[in-house]
């Protein structure tokens, strides 16, 4: 019986320092969501985004329960159906969809407004899994042997690129490699994949529209686009520069509170953090998030199997990648691409998903000791 | 515990820890490298940083794009754009702003000009979001602003595209108007609008919006205090608006402009060979220029509380009921049914008594023994009681909603209304009440509970003009972008069938004929030479006072109760290529006012025509000279 197989230990090996993290930085994204959305005041009819953001974290919260509950193992058995469920959810969206800022990305289930693609970041993390427990080889792949792999990442790769949501399809691709590349990928391999890729670029390059050109041109070269991309860093790096050592204060960024700041409640929600709360905030809210890494990354390698490895590595790629691509973005060192700050960003689905990656995280750790079989 | 992973498929190995240490070191050099970053930004680059937040000096400037020009089917421009010389004011966060508008407003006065401040302007403005203070100001005021720079800090003077249109308020109610986004556009779901963005409110502006308002540019730039441009950090321009192409033609438009003079009404004219509208005009109307300065809440609150809804686009919104112009469903319908044949004679001796109730022919001393023809060139009520009661209140339902009346032509246009087609169904779901046989009597002269739009009933006369097809009326003719592509093109979409057999169509449009040009036709206010116009007049009551005693009170009766006047043709007789709707609110007897109005318009019409065919025109009448 591995679902919901009671053991003593499960309990005693259950992992308070990881929640205690987690909800830091949820507490530091509430505070700090409800200052954004501070000067909104005016609007007043819908609730407040912090009181949102608090029943996601609940829900959330939920999630992880779960997750934490059900063995991983039997979890990972119905990977693909997750997969496919989720796949489908993706469709679903590109058929009723809604739009919000010329991006189809969210679609409503009885009321509930979700976005599957962010599901899907540990659906493909599962499945990944799934798949290298069950094609077990002591020597580095092969390519051919990663055909397969490379058609699961590929098809939501393409449905969320095509929302259009570079960020999020990005995160899927760079989440992917990870694990790939953990597991072991054969020299030459990587080498045909890669030379496979450089010859292929100029050909979808003459299959993609003008506009979609012109994006991906912005997307390596912000400089093309000074006014969006380049004037959202601008006002990111006076916000956090402003802030100084100690901060502007609670409710007092006046890049905040004046709505310099683009995507406030979103992508932007660092910056908004960095000049209330000075270098001495950033640098707490950093080190909170390096122990997170850390730590995932600790469960990873001393997981019981290497199903638990898999699943352990690739959620902590997850939060590597979204952390740091997010910060560097609005600290000006990398594009801007519109990555969340994982439990910091304002966003229902992304936070049920990184909860329920928590859970996980906790399941493996929790079941390290426990003998199958 | 050291022993913790022997007997099980554990997977740490040497070199998979090798593979941890890696993933450990990266991820603490990269945060090292995130921590220095922030380091250097907020404690190096503060004090510069700071100040750059305080002064913000880094303006994003939006480009406001010309709209899409707008002309009729002749390429008369009738929506076009003006450059606007705009007083601009950035609050700051230190200046206060009412102490620098009274500042501008004294040196203005020096001049002997005042400031007119745009319904924009509000005491408590935002830091950093630009307010218009004044909109399309002369060069004098331009001068001013630009010589006291320095004394005026904030303040600047901007240019932005303003709406024009030739033809002011006499396509007013078709084009609408264009205004700055409000609350409501912005939550509209359309993501493309922003704060400060033009849009179309009404007509073909606001339905069109997507075409017309073009994408925006915009500028980041550098200022300094006085909000002069020190260093432009990049500019995308803007898109302008694509260009519509409508079917109005502007003369038929302004004809019927003239013709309604003031009166309340509308006039619709379109092309029954497919469904292009020629004109459309509401009055009174509207001065769609006022909306370019931001109107004032009292002219805003005027136009809103006139009774005579100068908002209201009377041919697509305004409901009536339609009087004797509803007589050819009735006669279609006879016909059809086999109810009567066009010899049949029925006795009009003024009334017609059903009951205790005597229905009265608008003439006082009937019209005698009438057919069919006699009866719809003159009007005769007392026939067409007599086919209403043998038809019954279903059968005239199912007539007119095969004309296309009761339900909305579909029109791409805002607010169009239904009408309403009466039946015994309709009226107890409606008032929970049974349908009484005086009512079939009232609704067979089109009184009682029928109403109709103009659009619907010119569309209805049009489709039994071009032989049976009813066609969804429309105005656009094609979309091209600012740089003459062609981006949509319109094609004419059928909606309906009018069938009716080959003789109802020959004898009715015989009758019709007659109407107005045959002695005693009711009509013939509308007639025009050789172009052998076919159509009905209508006198529809407002208020249901028995026909003599209107006739006694008609000056006591105060205007607002006073009959509407209409009128609907089409021309000519064989293959027409113009069908006309015409009411008028509250002015009396359709074939005295509203049948001039569309002759004004059919002359207008045909004018063009005669002189656009000139070759083809003499030919033919030379060939009709041969004959004779």
């Amino acid at each position: 019986m591995l679902f919901l197989k009671y053991d003593k230990r499960n309990y005693r090996d259950f992992d308070w320092a990881l929640l205690a993290i987690v909800l830091s930085i949820c507490a530091i994204g509430i505070i700090n969501i409800y200052s954004a959305g501070h000067s909104y005041g005016g609007a007043g009819e819908q609730s407040p985004f912090y009181i949102k953001q608090l029943l996601w974290i609940l829900l959330g919260l939920i999630a992880m329960i779960v997750a934490f509950l059900i063995d991983y193992r039997f979890l990972a058995r119905g990977a693909y159906v997750i997969f496919g469920i989720t796949i489908a959810l993706l469709l679903l969206v590109h058929l009723f969809g809604y739009t919000m800022h010329g991006s189809q990305r969210w679609i409503s289930i009885g009321g509930l407004v979700i976005q599957p693609s962010e599901l899907m970041k540990i659906a493909i993390i599962l499945v990944l899994a799934r798949y290298f427990e069950d094609h077990k080889s002591a020597k580095p792949y092969k390519l051919r042997q990663l055909f397969i792999p490379a058609l699961i990442v590929l098809l939501p790769f393409v449905l969320i690129l095509k929302q259009p949501d570079l960020g999020t399809a990005l995160v899927i691709l760079l989440i992917s490699a990870s694990v790939i590349f953990f597991i072991g990928v054969n020299w030459k391999s990587l080498l045909i994949a890669f030379s496979g890729v450089l010859l292929s670029v100029p050909i979808v390059w003459h299959f993609l529209k003008d506009y979609q050109k012109e994006r991906l041109i912005i997307f390596f070269n912000p400089e093309r686009d000074p006014l969006g991309a380049g004037y959202h860093i601008i006002q990111s790096m006076i916000a956090i520069g402003s802030g100084g050592l100690l901060g502007k204060g609670f409710l007092s960024g006046s890049q905040t509170q004046l709505k310099f700041l683009p995507e406030q409640q979103t992508d932007f929600v660092f910056s908004v953090f960095a000049e209330e709360w000075g270098f001495i905030g950033g640098f707490i809210l950093l080190i909170l998030f390096m122990s997170l890494i850390l730590w995932a990354f600790k469960i990873a390698l001393h997981a019981r199997d290497l199903l638990g490895t898999i699943i352990a590595f690739g959620i902590a790629s997850l939060l590597s990648w979204q952390v740091c691509i997010n910060i560097g973005m609005v600290l000006g060192v990398l594009p801007v691409v519109g990555i969340p700050l994982p439990f910091l960003s304002y966003g229902g689905s992304a936070m049920v998903s990184l909860m329920a990656g928590i859970g996980l995280l906790m399941n493996i750790n929790a079941r390290r000791f426990i003998m199958h079989k | 515990m050291e022993n913790r992973f022997t007997g099980l498929n554990a997977p740490e190995t040497p070199e998979f820890r090798q593979k941890f240490k890696v993933v450990f070191s990266v991820v603490l050099i990269v945060f090292s490298l995130l921590l220095i970053r922030l380091w250097y930004l907020q404690v190096i680059k503060a004090t510069e940083l700071r100040e750059r937040s305080e002064s913000n000096s880094v303006r994003f400037r939006k480009i406001i794009p010309m709209r899409g020009v707008i002309t009729d089917r002749n390429g008369v421009v009738i929506a076009d754009n003006l450059p606007s010389f705009d007083v601009v004011y950035m609050p700051g966060t230190t200046e206060d702003n009412e102490q620098l508008v009274s500042r501008l407003q004294i040196l203005y006065a020096r001049k002997k000009m005042q400031i007119d401040l745009s319904s924009q302007y509000s005491k408590k403005a935002r830091p950093f979001m630009p307010v218009k203070l004044e909109r399309n100001v002369g060069m004098e005021k331009v001068a001013i602003v630009e010589a006291n720079s320095v004394t005026l800090p904030g303040i600047y003077v901007d240019v932005s595209p303003m709406r024009l249109y030739p033809q002011g308020e006499i396509t007013a109610s078709l084009l609408g108007y264009t205004g700055e986004v409000d609350k409501d556009d912005l939550e509209s779901g359309d993501s493309e609008y922003t704060l400060g963005d033009i849009a179309g409110k009404h007509g073909v502006e606001k339905v069109l919006d997507s075409y017309l308002r073009g994408r925006n540019g915009a500028e980041l730039v550098e200022v300094n205090v006085h909000e002069k441009e020190i260093q432009n950090l990049g500019r995308v321009e803007p898109q302008p608006g694509s260009n519509v192409v409508m079917t109005i033609d502007s003369d038929v438009q302004k004809a019927a402009w003239l013709g309604l003079n003031g009166k309340a009404g509308s006039a619709i004219a379109l092309d029954p060979r497919d469904g292009a509208i020629l004109a459309m005009v509401s009055t009174p109307s509207f001065d769609p220029h006022l909306f370019n300065m931001g109107i004032t809440a009292e002219h805003w609150r005027d136009l809103l509380q006139n009774p005579l809804a100068p908002m209201t686009n009377k041919v697509v919104s305004g409901q009536y009921p339609p009087g004797s112009t509803y007589k050819l469903i009735i006669a279609a319908a006879g016909l059809e049914e086999g109810i009567i044949t066009p010899h049949k004679q029925f006795f009009c001796g003024g009334g017609f008594t059903m009951g205790n109730r005597t229905f009265r022919c608008w003439k006082k001393g009937g019209h005698g023994h009438v057919s069919l023809h006699r009866a719809l060139v003159e009007s005769c009520d007392v026939y067409f009681y007599n086919v209403g009661k043998l038809l019954g209140p279903d059968k005239i339902a199912k007539y007119a909603r095969l004309f296309g009346l009761g339900q909305p032509t579909g029109i791409a246009f805002p607010n169009e209304k239904t009408g309403i087609v009466p039946s015994q169904q309709w009226k107890l779901a409606r008032m929970k009440q049974p349908w009484l046989p005086g009512e079939t009597i009232s609704i067979a002269i089109g009184q009682g509970y029928n109403l109709l739009t103009p659009l619907q009933l010119a569309n209805a006369y049009a489709a039994f003009a071009n032989g049976g097809i009813i066609w969804q009326p429309y105005y656009l003719q094609r979309i091209e972008s600012f740089d003459g592509k062609k981006l949509k093109e319109f094609k004419p979409v059928k909606i309906g069938n009018l069938t009716l057999k080959k003789e109802t169509f020959d004898v009715l449009s015989k009758a019709l004929w007659g109407v107005v040009n045959e002695e005693g036709g009711t009509g013939r206010n509308a007639m025009v030479l050789n172009a052998n116009v076919c159509g009905k007049t209508g006198t529809s009551q407002v208020i249901g006072l028995p026909q003599d005693a209107r006739a006694r009170l008609a000056k006591r009766i105060r205007d607002m109760h006073k009959d509407h006047a209409l009128f609907v043709c089409y021309a000519p007789q064989k293959n027409p290529e113009i069908a006309i709707a015409v009411i008028v609110e509250n002015a009396g007897g359709g074939g005295a006012v509203a049948a001039p109005i569309a002759r004004q318009m059919l002359e207008a019409y045909f004018k063009k025509q005669a002189q656009e065919k000139k070759p083809v025109a003499i030919a033919q009448s030379a060939a009709v000279r041969k004959n004779q």
